[in-house]
């Protein structure tokens, strides 16, 4: 991509243009949103910010399609879902995925990213095995964990072969199928964080590298010293995709557990909101559900985009 | 990585890593090629016979699951990422050229977007698509794809515009030529690798989409190939053979398009990775 | 420009053509998908397939039922629980017109989603009124099935136990013993998740249900709880099997088939389950190795639970409402479908001056004989968790009754907080 630079000289011009086009009146550029601009903002509006609109809307009522009459309720929705269970444990579920899925896979991307920045056949094969996961369906990669996590699976079947009398149940058991279904996504996710850290691991200069080894810096002190803070962007990208990756699983949690076993152990916000609408039919409340779930989202990558930006500027 | 390590370390370590990753993979292969007995009992192990019975009792199901799947699937992302293709790359150089406080308040809203998940808005897309009467159908399902997709295009779009030149544009309607002629005969061209991108992106992202299609499309359409290994896994009747060849099969087609473009993909994931 | 005009003009003539051709037959919300311009009636039937339940059953059935009719059927094959799909379904106005065998009727009674059956229709009804709503008939009463324990004889030998339990003091002695021996004694199911509460559904049919069958019935009036010593004896009975590790935790990784597959392939010794787990029974190699009993009681009286209804409902909102009324009664009392049901799936037809075909499976012919048995000494009762319409959990709780049949198999819940969660939702939904 050509630098900003290149189009800054031209500023002045712009300007001048745009005024001698505002001489000419509205309706040129009336006619330039129309032709170019509206029908992407209309079909946006149509079936994003109105369905938003709508569901803050019914977040404030009691409204289910099939139990009328619905009725304006205020905030009440929002009271009840301080004072539910099922929505307070599905937020911290989330919580806790969402901080292993940031963690775990930022890390070990990282590590990966610096084992396989070397050039050959070898490392370029192992790529291609990192990026796979990337161009699969989530419903593809649940099913094939899911087969990999049953009892009689893979897994169990070295760990028996190990020696373990009695295996988890990855998936059966309520305290562990919550982590397995972290590490499904990790898996999931990895690729994305090592082609990004391995961009970024590509932008160090050599010059650097080499002036830091000859100033006596071994490996590991270069590593920190330049290598690390030039990868602050990659870092800032990483963790918002995988934030807002992880806020919002659901097909995961619909094919491997059904937000079970039991009540809710594995029920992400986004399960709980889907099933709230399409299953109990509460809409109103379901849309309370996603409102809230929506603000979270929203502060969480503000507050995260805040926090590594200012890192970045302080290098 | 210690310097005094010995340079057989690291691709070894290398190739551990990678196959330890590689697991699920092979798992996810291999039993395409195996008896459904096989799959129930030893699901790690080599097929045992060979087989690819699997496959062909796929492609020639009296219900047409795969190719009535891969059809829809074809069909929905075919048409959403064209229809994308235009509408962001026109909305993006609209966005682009025009600096003004409306424009900029515009792409807030449309960034605004990308982070939206669908569960939010699904309901209510429903009742929307209900009302212009487009439930269940095929072209609700692209609509929708291109509603909610529309905002990472016209990112990607506006931000690649930066890099075309506005004389080229100026100097043509000099010539007369009209805005829609400067775009599509000189400006879209230019754009080639942002279409790459958003053309590879969108297609992997679209093909893979699961909760979209099972609530939009329903089953009067049939279902897609996401849609489709969903129903083949059911609760009642675990039919390992269609599940596994349905999801080689489905995958098959997404591979190739990210092989084929496999340099794109890379590049448009760290263009704003590298960049900050 | 003009290319986007073009394609502008399309989506918009695009939308409107669909609008109108959907328009003209949804009328009430049930989107009966295309049928073409040639005004030939199509219904759409949401269906379920199982190991019993084969799509060549469903394909021949409807061909054979809708020629009859004279009207042309879209099957449509639930994804996962059939009765979450039918509400998600519902939810997104594309509820089917016909539907079979959906649990959690009241959810879709709500708004007045089904179709009643009149009296005149259901003439051919042994049980017109059998899990009614408010005596409405939305459901057709089709079929009754019954739920007992399956046991693999050759296992139980092994463990040194001559005969089936008689007593609920027996029934834990024997899984003592299976378990002494390193044999698994019960094998349940998790998703759906039903398949982890058959035990409880049997603990509750002794303890609650043979002293009171109306006790739902008071539920629902609210002049008793969960949280009552009845329904706690029956829950902490269930929530022993579990403790003492009769009841494995990891089957709640197993899907339905999953279950059976393991029960048939010798894994654990008794399977609480539906009398349809018969067909499957008598189509594999341990058939003669197959026993049946009642989930015996503490003082070894016998009762059987059973449910009569589970047939067809029709969309009350389809615009072929009559259509598809005619084809759900057409369904039901078609005789080659009840014949082939009952060998396919062990369902006992409730139908007037119907007899069951002459089948030489060993275990069927057992589980009809306990059935007939019960009903001669009128030991039947409700069957807890299965029970529809007036007779039932109110809507939405029968899932929520699962689930914490599988929190309380893992631990997560007491019987005492199990009781006091399911009081809190049924407040809630009520």
């Amino acid at each position: 991509m050509v630098s900003d630079v290149a189009t800054r000289p031209r500023a002045p011009r712009a300007a001048g243009r745009t005024r001698h086009r505002r001489s000419r009146g509205v309706w040129p550029r009336v006619w330039h949103f129309l032709s170019f601009g509206a029908p992407g903002v209309l079909i946006y509006v149509c079936f994003v910010l109105v369905p938003i609109a709508v569901s803050f809307g019914y977040s404030l009522t009691n409204y289910n399609p099939f139990n009328p009459p619905t009725r304006f309720v205020g905030l009440r929705n929002y009271q009840l879902m301080l004072q539910d269970d099922a929505f307070l444990t599905s937020l911290r579920i989330t919580t806790i995925l969402t901080a292993i899925v940031v963690i775990v896979p930022n890390v070990l991307g990282l590590g990966i990213a610096v084992l396989l920045d070397r050039r050959g056949w070898l490392y370029n094969a192992l790529r291609g095995v990192f990026f796979t996961p990337m161009v699969l369906s989530s419903v593809v990669i649940s099913v094939i964990w899911t087969r990999m996590l049953q009892d009689d699976g893979p897994v169990n079947q070295v760990l028996r072969a190990l020696g373990v009398q009695d295996p988890p149940g990855w998936l059966s058991d309520p305290d562990i199928a919550l982590y397995s279904l972290a590490t499904v996504l990790c898996w999931q996710m990895l690729g994305f964080c090592v082609v990004i850290y391995l961009a970024g691991l590509s932008g160090v200069p050599k010059e650097l590298m080499e002036a830091a080894a000859i100033d006596g810096a071994g490996p590991v002190r270069r590593f920190w010293r330049v290598t690390w803070p030039m990868l602050a962007p990659a870092l800032t990208v990483n963790t918002v995709v995988l934030l807002i990756s992880a806020f919002k699983i659901f097909d995961h949690v619909q094919v491997m557990t059904q937000g079970g076993p039991g009540t809710g152990s594995t029920a992400t916000i986004a399960f709980l909101a889907i099933q709230t609408a399409f299953v109990d039919n509460h809409q109103g409340y379901a849309s309370a559900e996603a409102v809230a779930m929506l603000v979270v989202i929203a502060a969480l990558t503000a507050v995260s985009l805040a926090v590594l930006r200012r890192r970045e500027i302080d290098q | 990585m210690r310097d005094t390590a010995p340079p057989w370390a690291r691709p070894l370590a290398a190739l551990a890593v990678g196959a330890f990753f590689f697991v699920p993979l092979y798992v996810g292969v291999i039993n395409t090629f195996k008896s459904p007995d096989q799959i129930r009992t030893d699901p790690i192990g080599a097929p045992h016979p060979f087989t690819l019975r699997n496959l062909s009792t796929l492609l020639t199901r009296p219900d047409n699951l795969y190719w009535a799947s891969v059809t829809n699937s074809i069909l929905v992302t075919g048409l959403s990422v064209m229809v994308l293709t235009v509408l962001s790359a026109t909305l993006g150089h609209y966005l682009a050229r025009s600096p003004s406080r409306w424009g900029r308040g515009l792409m807030l809203l449309l960034l605004c977007g990308l982070m939206i998940p669908p569960q939010v808005i699904l309901a209510p897309v429903t009742y929307v698509l209900r009302a212009v009467g487009l439930m269940g159908t095929l072209p609700g399902l692209v609509l929708f794809n291109v509603g909610y997709y529309v905002p990472f295009g016209v990112f990607v779009f506006t931000g690649f515009m930066r890099s075309v030149p506005r004389d080229l544009e100026e100097a043509a309607a000099i010539d007369g030529a009209t805005r829609g002629q400067i775009f599509w005969r000189i400006v879209f061209p230019l754009l080639r690798p942002a279409t790459a991108s958003v053309l590879i992106f969108l297609g992997v992202w679209i093909w893979n989409d699961f909760i979209d299609p099972l609530i939009i499309l329903g089953p009067s359409q049939g279902t897609t190939i996401t849609t489709g290994i969903f129903r083949s896994v059911g609760v009642w009747r675990t039919d390992y053979g269609t599940i596994f060849s349905l999801m080689f099969m489905g995958t098959i087609p997404v591979l190739v398009f990210y092989l084929f473009l496999q340099k794109h993909f890379v590049k448009g994931l760290t263009g704003g990775a590298t960049k900050g | 420009m003009r290319r986007i005009l073009v394609l502008g003009t399309a989506l918009t003539v695009a939308g409107g053509l669909s609008a109108c051709s959907v328009g003209d037959q949804t009328g009430g919300g049930g989107q009966s998908g295309g049928s073409g311009a040639s005004g030939s009636k199509e219904i759409t039937f949401l269906v379920f397939e199982t190991d019993n339940l084969t799509p060549k059953f469903w394909d021949d059935n409807i061909a054979r039922v809708s020629k009859k009719v004279g009207v042309t059927v879209k099957k449509i094959v639930a994804p996962g629980d059939r009765t979450a799909y039918a509400k998600q379904l519902l939810a997104s106005g594309q509820f089917p017109d016909v539907q079979i065998g959906l649990q959690d009727l009241p959810s879709f009674d709500n708004g007045g989603n089904l179709a009643t059956f009149g009296d005149s229709e259901l003439s051919q009804f042994l049980c017109p009124k059998c899990s009614a709503i408010k005596g409405r008939t939305v459901q057709l009463p089709a079929n009754t099935q019954t739920w007992q324990v399956f046991y693999r004889k050759s296992l139980f030998q092994k463990a040194g136990i001559s005969a089936p339990p008689k007593t609920y003091a027996e029934l834990l002695a024997d899984a003592a013993a299976l378990k002494g021996k390193g044999i698994q004694p019960f094998v349940i199911g998790g998703n759906p998740s039903w398949g982890s509460s058959l035990p409880w559904t049997g603990t509750l049919t002794t303890d609650l249900y043979a002293a009171d069958p109306e006790w739902m019935h008071q539920r629902r009036e609210g002049s008793t709880k969960f949280d009552s010593p009845e329904f706690l004896k029956a829950t902490q009975k269930f929530a022993d099997l579990a403790a003492k590790g009769y009841l494995n935790k990891k089957d709640l990784g197993q899907s339905y088939d999953a279950s059976q597959a393991a029960f048939l392939d010798g894994k654990g010794a008794m399977y609480p389950m539906g009398s349809w787990f018969a067909a499957a029974s008598d189509a594999s190699k341990a058939k003669d190795d197959i026993g049946i009993f009642a989930w015996p009681a503490d003082d070894g009286s016998f009762h059987l639970p059973s449910f009569t209804g589970g047939g067809l409902s029709v969309n009350a909102k389809s615009p072929n409402v009559d259509l598809a009324k005619k084809f759900a009664l057409a369904w039901q009392t078609d005789k080659d479908y009840l014949d082939t049901s009952a060998v396919a799936d062990a369902l006992f037809p409730a139908i007037k001056g119907y007899t069951l075909p002459a089948k030489d499976g060993t275990v069927f012919k057992a589980v009809y004989d306990l059935y007939r048995e019960a009903v001669d000494q009128k030991a039947t009762v409700p069957a807890f968790g299965w029970e529809q319409g007036d007779d039932g959990m109110i809507a939405g709780m029968p899932d929520k009754w699962n689930l914490t049949a599988q929190d309380i198999i893992t631990g997560k819940k007491t019987p005492k907080q199990a009781a006091g969660y399911l009081d809190t939702e049924w407040d809630k939904s009520s």
